[in-house]
């Protein structure tokens, strides 16, 4: 029993392995773009990748005026953090002609060329006055580099000298939120962001009208040829849009849509799709209550309104939040019927289209901007999610 | 209807038959207008219609003629026949003149200046909401009535002043003058007396004493009814999908570029499209010219075989490219996003704990505006500090220090290298659908009745057995679906290539798909007309796929009854 109750739980462990291992998979691109779009420019271009955004730290010492940079500094064998004060300091060696190996190093300002020189290894060489222990002694320099001079910024008078671009700087993560406000004020998505919620908004109002009035057509009333007609709907369901993008610019040409929102709502509050999945869910609603109702002498629209309507808020939030991803995530047509230029009339999609052009060199704002566009739908499923995918789970539709 | 001709007549009021004499005379006066205005395209006054929209009026309005002359004799033979004829011709013609109304008086290009000013209303709207949801709050105060009408009311006036506010915002007042001003022309005036004259005519015919006069019964009411719910569906359904869609087939046969009028082509864009041939080769890498007649074809592909092979080549080598590409496309992201989905929800269907969170973290790339992925996904694959050759690296290190496996670090260069181009949109789409066929999976996979699997369990089989014997059989209708609308989807793949390829055709043409050369033709080159064709043959490509589908799958399942 016991080796029973092991194997179950090391089952369940692989699975949850499993699992989780899927929901990173799904997860980390969608944490990727959230933590780079607080990042700063240079940050994103860093290798190897970090996934939260740091930034150099600063520090403020009395007596300077900029914003000194911390750095990590190697003092007393600890690894200490410390303010550059000063870089580009020179430092060379220098060595006694006769003796090449013993080495000291000074800053250059420390020591004072002779004006003499004397002959190395067929070289001739400067000679330079280097005091050692007190005395002067005539060497010739060796090498050069250069340092930065760094503070304990607790106590000033604790120096340490170090190459500036081989140290590692000090940094803390710091979250850029104005990234968001960058991209919306610089790239005009503000204006993108309400033109989809508009479009968004009046695509799913309108579709949810004439579906809802179709699909009581179809589930109950008794027409000639209702159907045929509901025949005829379905098989338009598997139609691919793009068959239509050219007939439909077209339209839009002939009426003078074209470049305007109108084009981007009015054709799609129109669905077979929509109406199909109305008339399911109303064919389940018992008939007695709606017989009962129209003895009272109810209308049909009074039944529809405030009998049918309420007893079915799953069925329509369910379809309201497949229409708003639709509506929000459409790109194709509107990329066809929206002139480039015309950035008044662009929507979300098309603004991270041409986003993508223009600020290739700044990831951080790219991501801020796909940002934007993915977040409001991820809210609308996280509140619609108990209907929303129960749905899919039940009726089993593709969006 | 022939028996319930006359049996009210000696009841009709003398008010209520001069009312049927007047709709009577009115759709003769109808037909005589209609049957005008379906001979005006033909007379050259309205220069420079194109011969299809002339065709178009010609016809609905004849037919518009015709039924109404019809009417207004059975109108007078007092048919319902021609109350329902009436109903109907006079509804659409206000149908008609309400949009002419709303397009002349420019309210859809006014949504534009709704864009505009939306970003400052918009907040009415949440103001709206709030009052919606305080008055619904009464709900929680049922014990307490004083309240609770309190809060509804509270409630209401809120609604009523967020609607207000937001209209007066969203510039309402200068709105409706824009749509008076804009009407005040003589097509304007008319559309809005043809809506005066056509309610008029409909209210007449609708009220209850012309409906008895003309014998109507509850069956013929419920018949409008089902029209009338159904019609402003039908009607969007037939101007926005049907009607563009039978204009589709239209163009594929002609030269349309859009703005110019269409020439008939006959079959010569299909022709085009589907112009093959395959040619021999001397030696593999003998030079195309060498064998193809090139003032008509382009070299496609190649197979090479020993010292020879056959050279593939087309009139239109982007199209045989596109297909080449979508069907690998495909070919690949079918089975990487369907069979992961299959473990995964069997998985998920074992009732432990948290399986719902689960469940929904998977359906998170399926929401996500597939512009914003690609964008994502461009910075994953960035070749130099891109997270995913980042990992590839770890991995080679990993194996490298713990096996001594001495692999190189390959150094994908996912979207710029010719090999990997595709494969990069692949692994995008399979990340991306997995979720959704996990939950298409995990439905077919509840409905499979569990005493099943314990009869399977007392007879002594293994969980593999239960797979094999029970589950996959018994899912065959879910994986249909599952296959055949990950396929549909697949064949249509436009943003990702679109987005994340620059060129979008990718390096080489590597990753044209058919969808990216329809919008390339139809939208950067104008060939509409083509694009048309190449929209048809796509269409036929995707309906092929899914047939086999279709048959593959009753196939199976006979065999499994």
């Amino acid at each position: 029993m016991k080796s029973y109750r092991v194997i179950t739980f090391l089952k369940n462990l692989s699975m949850y392995l499993i699992l989780t291992f899927f929901a990173l998979v799904m997860l980390f691109p969608f944490i990727y773009m959230l933590t780079t779009s607080l990042k700063l420019p240079a940050d994103t271009f860093r290798y190897p990748p970090r996934l939260l955004p740091r930034e150099p730290a600063f520090t403020e010492l009395p007596g300077y005026p900029d914003k000194l940079p911390l750095y990590y500094v190697e003092k007393d064998g600890q690894r200490r953090e410390f303010a550059l004060v000063r870089s580009n300091i020179r430092i060379g060696t220098f060595a006694p002609p006769e003796n090449p190996s013993a080495v000291v190093e000074r800053f250059l300002s420390e020591v004072t060329p002779t004006g003499q020189s004397v002959t190395v290894n067929g070289q001739e060489r400067e000679l330079f006055q280097v005091l050692v222990d007190g005395q002067s002694v005539p060497m010739i320099q060796l090498s050069q580099t250069t340092v930065g001079e760094f503070v304990d910024p607790e106590n000033p008078e604790i120096k340490a000298y170090q190459n500036v671009r081989l140290s590692q700087p000090v940094e803390k993560i710091t979250w850029h939120f104005e990234n968001y406000q960058k991209v919306i004020e610089l790239q005009g998505l503000d204006r993108a962001l309400t033109n989809t919620a508009l479009v968004t908004i009046l695509v799913v109002i309108g579709q949810l009208a004439t579906s809802v009035l179709g699909g009581y057509a179809f589930a109950r009333l008794k027409f000639p040829g209702r159907d045929t007609l509901f025949v005829f709907y379905l098989g338009t369901i598997m139609i691919p849009f793009v068959m239509l993008i050219v007939p439909l610019y077209q339209l839009m040409v002939l009426i003078g849509w074209t470049d305007r929102l109108a084009a981007l709502i009015v054709p799609w509050i129109f669905t077979a799709y929509g109406t199909f999945l109305m008339r399911q869910h109303f064919i389940t609603f018992p008939k007695e209550i709606e017989e009962a109702a129209l003895l009272d002498g109810a209308s049909r629209l009074q039944i529809l309104k405030d009998i049918i309507l309420p007893a079915s808020v799953p069925a329509l939030a369910t379809q309201a939040t497949f229409t708003f991803l639709y509506a929000w995530n459409s790109f194709l047509w509107p990329l066809v019927v929206i002139n480039v230029g015309n950035e008044k009339n662009h929507v979300l999609t098309l603004a991270l289209n041409v986003l993508r052009g223009r600020a290739s060199d700044t990831p951080n704002l790219i991501l801020a901007g796909a940002a934007i566009a993915i977040l409001p739908p991820l809210i609308v499923f996280i509140l619609g999610q108990r209907f929303f995918v129960e749905s899919v789970a039940s009726s089993g539709v593709k969006g | 209807m022939t028996h319930a001709s006359h049996p009210a007549g000696e009841l009709l009021t003398p008010h209520t038959l001069l009312v049927l004499r007047l709709l009577a005379a009115w759709r003769a006066l109808f037909s005589l207008l209609a049957l005008l205005g379906a001979l005006a395209p033909w007379t050259g006054l309205l220069p420079g219609l194109p011969v299809w929209q002339g065709l178009l009026i010609s016809v609905a309005l004849g037919l518009a003629a015709v039924f109404s002359l019809l009417a207004s004799r059975d109108i007078l033979l007092r048919r319902h026949r021609g109350r329902m004829l009436s109903l109907v011709l006079d509804y659409l013609s206000l149908v008609a003149c309400f949009i002419a109304v709303l397009q002349i008086g420019g309210v859809f290009l006014g949504i534009d200046a709704l864009g505009e000013v939306f970003g400052r209303s918009i907040w009415f709207l949440f103001v709206v909401l709030a009052g919606y949801l305080l008055g619904a709050a009464g709900d929680y105060f049922l014990h307490d009535p004083r309240t609770e009408a309190l809060l509804r009311q509270i409630g209401k006036w809120v609604m009523l002043f967020g609607a207000l506010a937001f209209l007066v915002v969203a510039n309402l007042p200068q709105g409706l003058l824009a749509l008076a001003r804009n009407l005040a022309n003589p097509a304007g005036l008319g559309a809005v007396a043809g809506m005066v004259v056509f309610g008029l005519a409909l209210w007449a015919m609708w009220r209850s004493p012309t409906a008895l006069a003309l014998n109507a019964r509850t069956g013929h009411e419920q018949m409008l009814s089902g029209w009338l719910f159904l019609s402003p569906n039908l009607l969007g359904f037939l101007i926005f999908f049907a009607g563009p869609l039978l204009l589709s087939f239209y163009f594929s046969f002609t030269d349309s570029d859009a703005f110019n009028p269409p020439n008939w082509v006959g079959l010569a864009n299909y022709a085009r499209i589907l112009n093959v041939t395959i040619k021999p080769l001397a030696s593999p890498d003998q030079l195309a010219r060498e064998v193809l007649d090139i003032s008509v074809y382009d070299e496609v592909g190649r197979l090479k075989i020993g010292n020879g092979g056959l050279l593939f080549g087309a009139e239109d080598r982007f199209f045989w490219l596109a297909l080449r590409n979508t069907l690998m496309y495909a070919l690949a992201v079918v089975p990487l996003s369907v069979i992961p989905a299959l473990v995964l929800a069997n998985i998920l269907n074992s009732k432990l704990p948290g399986m719902k969170f689960f469940r929904a973290v998977y359906f998170i790339p399926s929401i996500a505006a597939i512009v914003g992925i690609a964008l994502v996904w461009q910075w994953l694959y960035n070749a130099t500090v891109g997270y995913i050759n980042y990992f590839i690296t770890l991995a080679v290190e990993f194996l490298n220090n713990t096996f001594q496996a001495g692999l190189t670090d390959p150094k994908i260069r996912w979207v710029s290298d010719e090999r990997t181009a595709l494969l990069s949109i692949i692994i995008i789409a399979a990340w991306q659908t997995m979720g959704f066929n996990t939950v298409l999976f995990l439905a077919g996979l509840q409905n499979i009745p569990g005493e099943l699997y314990e009869a399977a369990t007392v007879d002594g089989a293994g969980a593999w057995d239960k797979f094999w014997r029970i589950t996959l059989p018994l899912l065959a209708p879910s994986t249909f679906y599952v296959v055949s609308t990950t396929t549909i989807q697949a064949m249509q793949v436009f943003e990702q290539v679109f987005i994340l390829m620059n060129p979008p055709e990718g390096p080489n043409n590597s990753t044209i798909t058919l969808v990216l050369y329809l919008y390339r033709s139809g939208f950067q080159n104008f060939k509409q007309g083509y694009a048309s064709a190449l929209a048809w043959v796509l269409f036929i490509v995707i309906f092929g796929l899914t047939l086999i589908q279709f048959r593959q799958q009753r196939r199976s399942s006979i065999y499994e009854n």
